[in-house]
Formats: structure tokens, C-alpha cells, sequence
């Protein structure tokens, strides 16, 4: 799965229909573009890439379009000696890739591959996400020592979806999240760094797994969400900035979790996703006019399945950006 | 030119443990084509690192020479990059383990001078994209390891500079909500490193206070009502401890808040469009009810009346503006 961008453009003008079948063939396609220059340059995204393609046909309602055979060879190919996951088959592994390669492997139920194939078993993937928690309850993305409150949910997203939460320190964790709320009630990337929406989703979205959103002020926290979103119907990330699609799943899956997704337009919200898509060769853009790729394209999808568009297949709000019949099943009982 | 794409050849030489000179050059090519390929990034750590340790083996001055050399040539080798790429995590990342690497290895002279060569460097990123959420984080990175490497008092009058660094760019956009957050932040540094007394606090407040009121003169500016939300917690007894004055009475909170709603409702004058102000009104009576302890009945029919406002100026928000009706 490439990330090459384009070919085609957000269309940028009102369209209530949203083109399923081009945006499945988009994404099915992805992966026959290895001739162009920037299917390499995006080498360092293709085991995200696969993620946000199945993901996207998942709720498009297509879960089998991939080989799902290839697809954990893929995988697996990716995976280091230390149990975590590169971006592609020789590279380091990180937090970000290991995320995605739990997430593509439960979707498509597939774990036990880790045993079979893999270089150990899911608990070997789980310490390499545990040995990466500092004192203070943060994570690193790898060994070089970057935090970021995303490292912090991939880690609890992942664990929780391999069930294996009990392998790190989850109070910790959260006390971490605490002290990364902002006066305004948002988060940021770190303790002290401005409050923005993609950090908002990382904190809240792990405080949801944690068991902890009694903590969140709700009222505040939604208030500021709402604000994100513009005249044009569309997210924001932080105040007086552009609107851009992928918003619409960071802001409104937190709004969701907070339980105050309708304290927004949603039907605005829509139609500005929407213009964001190409009608004509699928995929969707960051905004009207821009050129479509596919991590557009995946959380364009799980803005409108947030916002229970018609057609699409339910998206989880709460466990992990997943489909939420797989998510109900792999955390039942 | 070939513009290397793949990594094969660093792949190789770093398995072969060839951490030479010809290999990191090798690696600066594929990362100047492609910053993101953050494995490549990973290499430069393992031959640098090589490195060094070789460096070490000689006497000390020679070391932090040939050390200082390996650093501020690879720091020099990151600008073009950062300026093409400012948004690149990997690029940020690698800068700030290449700094602390000097504060490991060089004597503390060195490694001072080499920190504060940064302030410069991102003060230039920032001029250039003044809301880059990675410029402001490197900046704060880079302003507490100053701290921590300098002086109790070079560390006060860092944050004073910095404070008047957040006034300059607050200066050049309003708009700016990155720099009134640091603003937020420092402050809260400058009174607790001054040890301030709560009426040093006070003063603080009553100058931010009459800031805002004066930024005021585009009320449809919602970085400003963010900031004015943050002042407004100092009033706020459940998150008054957080803020920059902590200690007021109930009675000087309640004064404060009547004499915002009186300022805020003289703004509605020609801004009568302006949802924010309506917004601020019914925080500040919701916040004095909570001091007070109670909702009055003429407070409640006056948020009611600026309810009904905000309920036809703010159709995208009316789901939570009824919301809120119902807890009235």
C-alpha cells in the first residue's frame, strides 16, 4: 500500500453523494503505482498505509479487497527481532508502525500469525511496546528517546487490543495524560505544549481505554472541541487555523467520547468532507482543492461513519479508530 | 543526478559496522532527498556515536574539539532541511538527540554555548511559520535545558527574556494563540522562580488583565477569547491553584468578575454580531455564581437573554447551547 499522493484532486464543490466505489478502486490501486518516484518516498508510511487502506475499505463496506494472505506476509516482513514493527520490510522498529501492524492484524484476525510466523508471540510485541514506557508514565516512540502523548495511546490502544494492558504502568500513564491538560481543558504533545486536537484525541483516547474519563472536564474539554469547527463546516486543529479533514475524526471521535458529538454541525461537517473528495478517481484530501492520499482518505471515512453517513459500516469510536464489529468481538468477554 | 531513493547502501554498511565518514555521507544524501525515511535518521545516531567514542580515546581537549567539530557540523548539515521541511518530526527529533549529546560529551561551556545557539535558530523557524507546534516545543525544549544547565539566576532572566520574546511575536499577530499559550506558561515560571508574593501576583494579573481588554479591538478573535478564558481561571475556585494567582479571597474574585462583565458588556456595543462576547458574559455569571455559591434570578434571566443570542449567532453550536438551557 503506497501513499503516493493524488492523482486526483478534492473536487471543492458541494456534493452530497459520497463515490464508494471510486474510493474503493483508489485505494485498490494503491499498491500497482511502484513506478512512480513517490512510492518510495513514502516508504516510511506503508505499514500506516495498509492500516488506513483496510481500515478505509473496512467501513467503505469491502473488508475482503485486500489478500488478506499477502497482507499478513506484509506484515509480518516488517516485524524486528525485538518483537515491534518497521515502517517496511528493513526498517527500525518504532511505536508508530507497531500500532499499526496489532491494528491490521486483529482487523483481519490474525494474531496467532505472531506465533506461527512471527519472531515470537503477542507478548513479545507487547514488551517491546512496555520497555518503551518511561518513569514518569510517558513513552517513547523508540529506543532514541522522542515522547509524545500519540506514543503514550498507541501503546495503550495496542495493548488493550492484544489484552495485555497488565504489562504496563496504566495509573502512571494516566497521570501523564493529567499533566498535559491545558487550562483550556485540551492537550498537548507534552506537559506545557499548546493544546491541539490531534494530542486531544491521543489523551482522551487513552484515558477511554484507561477506564478514566471521569477525569476529563467534559463540559470544557467540548467546548473548546466545538470551537474547532469552522464557517466552511469543517475541523480545525487549534484556534485560527485552516480546516482540515482529518479533523473530522480526531475532534469528533473525542467529542464522541465525551459523549457531546452533537454539540457540532454534523451535517456541515459532512458536506465539507465530502467536497474534499474526488468524485471522479476516489480518495479523499486534506481540503477542497488539494490532492487526495490515502490517510485523507481513511479518516475522511471514519469522520462520516462518526457521523453515521449512510452506507458506511460503523467505526469505534472509543477502542481504536477500527471497525467497530471487529473491536466488539476481539474486547468482548 | 541519481537522487538516492532506496537505502540499500547505508543498509549494508551499517550492518557492516562501516561507521566511516564516507558512510555518513552516504546517509546525509538519502535523508537530504528524504527526511521522513526515519531509519536512515537511526544510522546517523550509530555512526556519530561510533564516532565520538573514538574521539574519546585522545586527551580531553583534543576530544571536546574533535566532538564539537562532529556535532556543529552535523547541526549545520540539519538547516537546509528544517527550513525545507518544517513540519518533519524525525528531522526535530534528531536535532534535539544530537544537542544532548553535547550535553553529555562536552564540558559545560561548550555544550552552553551550543544550546544557546539554538534560541537563534528557532526564533528564525518561527518567524518564519509562527504557529509551528514543533518550533514552539524545540523552543521550550531548548529553554529548559538552558535553565537547567545555567545558573539559578541566568535561569530567571531566561524566562524574563522569553517573555518578552512571547510579547514580541503576541507584537506581530494577535492572532498568534501559540505565543499567549507560552505566554500562560511563562508567567506561571517568571512568579514562581521570582517567588513572588501574592500581591506581585496581583499586579501580574491586573497588567494581563488590562492587555486582553486593550487586544480586544477585534472582539472576533478567538485566540484572544482562548486567552481571556485562561486569565478567567485565576477566579475559578476548583482551578484557581493552577493559575498565577492562586491565593484571592472570594470577595476580590467576585469583584474582579463583575468589573470583567461590565468591560465585556461595553464591548457588545457594535459587536452586537460577536458570539464570543455573549460566550465570556455567561462564563464570568456562571463563574460568579460559583463563587457565590448561587445562581441569582436576575443573573439567570440575563444569561438566559444572552443564550437566546448565541442560540441565532451560533446555529453550528446549538445542540450545546441547549444543552447548557437544560442545566439552567
Amino acid at each position: 500500500m503506497a501513499l503516493v499522493s493524488g492523482p486526483g484532486r478534492g473536487e471543492g464543490i458541494p456534493d452530497s453523494e459520497l463515490h464508494s466505489s471510486k474510493h474503493v478502486t483508489y485505494i485498490k490501486n494503491l499498491d500497482t503505482r511502484k513506478d512512480e518516484l513517490e512510492y518510495w518516498l513514502t516508504e516510511h508510511l506503508r505499514l500506516n498505509g495498509v492500516y488506513w487502506g483496510l481500515t478505509a475499505l473496512h467501513i467503505l463496506g469491502c473488508p475482503d479487497t485486500l489478500p488478506r494472505d499477502q497482507t499478513i506476509d506484509f506484515v509480518l516482513s516488517c516485524q524486528s527481532d525485538n518483537g515491534g514493527f518497521g515502517a517496511a520490510p528493513g526498517h527500525d522498529a518504532h511505536m508508530l508502525y507497531t500500532v499499526s501492524a496489532v491494528q491490521i492484524l486483529i482487523t483481519i484476525d490474525a494474531v496467532d500469525e505472531l506465533e506461527k510466523r512471527g519472531r515470537g508471540g503477542k507478548e513479545k510485541v507487547g514488551s517491546f511496546i512496555a520497555n518503551l514506557q518511561n518513569a514518569d508514565g510517558s513513552f517513547m516512540g523508540d529506543q532514541w528517546g522522542e515522547t509524545d502523548t500519540r506514543f503514550l495511546y498507541g501503546a495503550l490502544n495496542a495493548l488493550s487490543l492484544l489484552r495485555l494492558m497488565d504489562l504496563v504502568d496504566v495509573p502512571k500513564a494516566v497521570a501523564h495524560i493529567q499533566s498535559c491538560e491545558n487550562l483550556d481543558g485540551a492537550y498537548g504533545i507534552r506537559p506545557g505544549a499548546e493544546s491541539h486536537a490531534g494530542q486531544v484525541f491521543t489523551c482522551i483516547g487513552a484515558l477511554a481505554i484507561a477506564g478514566r474519563l471521569d477525569l476529563v472536564n467534559k463540559d470544557r474539554l467540548g467546548a473548546w472541541l466545538s470551537e474547532r469547527q469552522i464557517e466552511s463546516g469543517g475541523f480545525n486543529g487549534r484556534p485560527e487555523k485552516l480546516a482540515d479533514a482529518c479533523y473530522s475524526w480526531w475532534v469528533g471521535s473525542s467529542l464522541a467520547m465525551i459523549d457531546r458529538l452533537h454539540w457540532i454541525d454534523g451535517e456541515k461537517l459532512a458536506a465539507f468532507v465530502l467536497q474534499c473528495q474526488d468524485p471522479d478517481a476516489g480518495g479523499f484530501a486534506d481540503r477542497p482543492g488539494n490532492m487526495v492520499d490515502v490517510y485523507h482518505t481513511h479518516f475522511s471515512l471514519a469522520g462520516l461513519s462518526l457521523l453515521k453517513f449512510n452506507g458506511l459500516e460503523e467505526i469505534d469510536a472509543i477502542n481504536s479508530c477500527m471497525p467497530k464489529a471487529i473491536t466488539a468481538k476481539c474486547l468482548a468477554g | 543526478m541519481a537522487v538516492p531513493l532506496r537505502a540499500d547502501d547505508c543498509d549494508s554498511m551499517v550492518a557492516e559496522h562501516e561507521y566511516t565518514i564516507e558512510t555518513l555521507k552516504k546517509i546525509s544524501e538519502l535523508l537530504s532527498s528524504n527526511p521522513e525515511y526515519y531509519t536512515a535518521w537511526n544510522y546517523r545516531r550509530q555512526v556519530l556515536q561510533y564516532q565520538f567514542s573514538q574521539a574519546e580515546g585522545s586527551d580531553d581537549d583534543a576530544a571536546a574539539h574533535s566532538i564539537t567539530e562532529l556535532i556543529m557540523n552535523d547541526l549545520h548539515f540539519l538547516i537546509p532541511l528544517l527550513r525545507s521541511f518544517p513540519k518533519c518530526y524525525w528531522i526535530w527529533n534528531y536535532r534535539l538527540w544530537l544537542l544532548d549529546e553535547a550535553r553529555r560529551l562536552l564540558p559545560l561551556p561548550e555544550a552552553q554555548q551550543i544550546w544557546q545557539q539554538e534560541l537563534a535558530l528557532v526564533g528564525k523557524m518561527l518567524t518564519l511559520d509562527s504557529r509551528n507546534f514543533h518550533g514552539w516545543g524545540y523552543r521550550r525544549f531548548v529553554v529548559e535545558t538552558l535553565k537547567e544547565l545555567g545558573t539559578a539566576e541566568e535561569a530567571r532572566s531566561m524566562t524574563q527574556k522569553e517573555f518578552e520574546y512571547a510579547k514580541k511575536m503576541i507584537g506581530a499577530n494577535l492572532s498568534n494563540f501559540s505565543a499567549w499559550h507560552y505566554r500562560t506558561k511563562l508567567i506561571q515560571s517568571l512568579l514562581d522562580e521570582q517567588s513572588a508574593s501574592d500581591d506581585d501576583r496581583r499586579r501580574m494579573l491586573d497588567d494581563e488583565l488590562s492587555l486582553i481588554h486593550q487586544a480586544f479591538i477585534d472582539p472576533y478573535d478567538q485566540s484572544l477569547w482562548f486567552y481571556h478564558q485562561n486569565l478567567m481561571c485565576v477566579f475559578d475556585p476548583s482551578m484557581a491553584e493552577r493559575t498565577m494567582a492562586p491565593n484571592l479571597s472570594s470577595s476580590d474574585r467576585l469583584q474582579y468578575i463583575r468589573n470583567e462583565i461590565e468591560e465585556i458588556q461595553e464591548m457588545l456595543d457594535g459587536a452586537e454580531d460577536c458570539k464570543y462576547i455573549y460566550q465570556a458574559l455567561i462564563e464570568c455569571t456562571l463563574l460568579a455564581s460559583k463563587v457565590e455559591g448561587s445562581l441569582s434570578s436576575e443573573d439567570r434571566d440575563q444569561i438566559l437573554g444572552w443564550l437566546s443570542e448565541l442560540k441565532k449567532l451560533d446555529p453550528l453550536r446549538r445542540e450545546r447551547w441547549l444543552d447548557f438551557e437544560k442545566t439552567l
